[in-house]
């Protein structure tokens, strides 16, 4: 039920007002203070946390922006992540991750790119390099 | 400071603060900072106080205060730091435990943790007792005096304070149970 919320919420986002710039036709949705997400999610666009709460499994094709002071606990692929409140769980950034300075992630991490700003908190496994898996939807 | 030409193959021990630009084989322990220059190559266990890496290190690091791994770094190792930042543009793989949160967490707990401990202490006295208490109790309204061999008998795992305590709580003894862990808190308070 939340999902489909989520989602529904996220259908008028998709106009391209909101859409990233740097894809052509990106699909986005945000979750946004009174919003949450349960379970298994595959989706071909981005995804941003702005105060919401995520949880489950995510798959993206874009990237992911978890905002400051948002919680998620979640096994996450997706191309770019930027963490700037709280990712609890395996994540796999096919591009690059970011973490702010008031991040914290505790979880086994896979990358290709890095980048971890003075006063982040991290707390597990870093991989970087290639991936055997295949992006969805790139 | 190592220039790019020298070469340490072994165990470095520094007070002070130590820079690298050539090959480093080892154990490197440093009480101050640690540098890594561009040119550096070190495979060796790291240990220093605000340690930068701009060469290739492979090993383990400890960082007492913060690691820095700029965009020209490489390390490969496991890590342990207070505080981490890396360069996008880096090189990293390896684990990374960082202090900061659990150091925080247990100063806290141990002032959290008496209070629920005592809790639990005296109900598995008062379930002990209880077998005795029907028995015990209603003597100590009649004669207080009795409670002393009372004591002895649960003395064992029982501070003798607490019996103290549902001594004179047996007085009023259906309320006696659920008021034992309050008293103490109201003085407290």
């Amino acid at each position: 039920m939340e999902t489909q919320e989520a989602i529904a919420e996220s259908t008028p986002v998709e106009t391209d007002g909101q859409a990233d710039s740097k894809r052509d036709g990106q699909k986005r949705f945000t979750l946004g203070p009174n919003d949450s997400i349960e379970g298994k999610l595959t989706y071909g666009g981005s995804m941003a946390v702005e105060g919401g709460r995520a949880e489950g499994e995510f798959r993206l094709g874009g990237n992911v922006d978890i905002g400051a002071g948002s919680v998620v606990k979640a096994l996450l692929e997706a191309s770019n992540v930027t963490i700037k409140g709280e990712l609890e769980g395996k994540l796999t950034a096919r591009d690059k991750l970011t973490l702010g300075k008031n991040a914290k992630l505790n979880g086994d991490v896979q990358v290709r790119r890095l980048q971890i700003e003075d006063g982040a908190s991290l707390n597990g496994y870093v991989r970087m390099g290639d991936f055997e898996q295949q992006a969805p939807g790139s | 400071m190592l220039g790019p030409r020298d070469r340490v193959i072994g165990q470095i021990y520094i007070e002070g603060d130590l820079r690298i630009g050539g090959v480093v084989e080892g154990e490197v322990e440093v009480t101050g900072d640690v540098e890594i220059d561009d040119m550096g190559q070190v495979k060796a266990s790291l240990a220093g106080r605000d340690v930068t890496i701009r060469g290739h290190v492979n090993g383990a690091v400890v960082a007492r205060k913060r690691l820095v791994v700029a965009k020209s770094g490489s390390l490969i190792g496991d890590v342990r730091v207070a505080r981490l930042a890396i360069q996008d543009g880096a090189t990293f793989s390896g684990k990374v435990s960082m202090g900061a949160g659990p150091a925080t967490a247990p100063p806290v707990k141990p002032v959290e943790v008496p209070t629920p401990l005592p809790e639990p202490q005296p109900k598995a006295a008062t379930e002990v007792e209880k077998p005795v208490a029907p028995v015990v109790t209603t003597p100590v309204v009649a004669a207080p005096k009795i409670t002393p061999p009372a004591i002895i008998k649960t003395a064992a795992s029982a501070p003798v304070a607490e019996l103290r305590v549902a001594g004179k709580d047996g007085k009023g003894k259906p309320v006696a149970p659920p008021v034992k862990g309050k008293p103490n808190k109201k003085k407290r308070r």
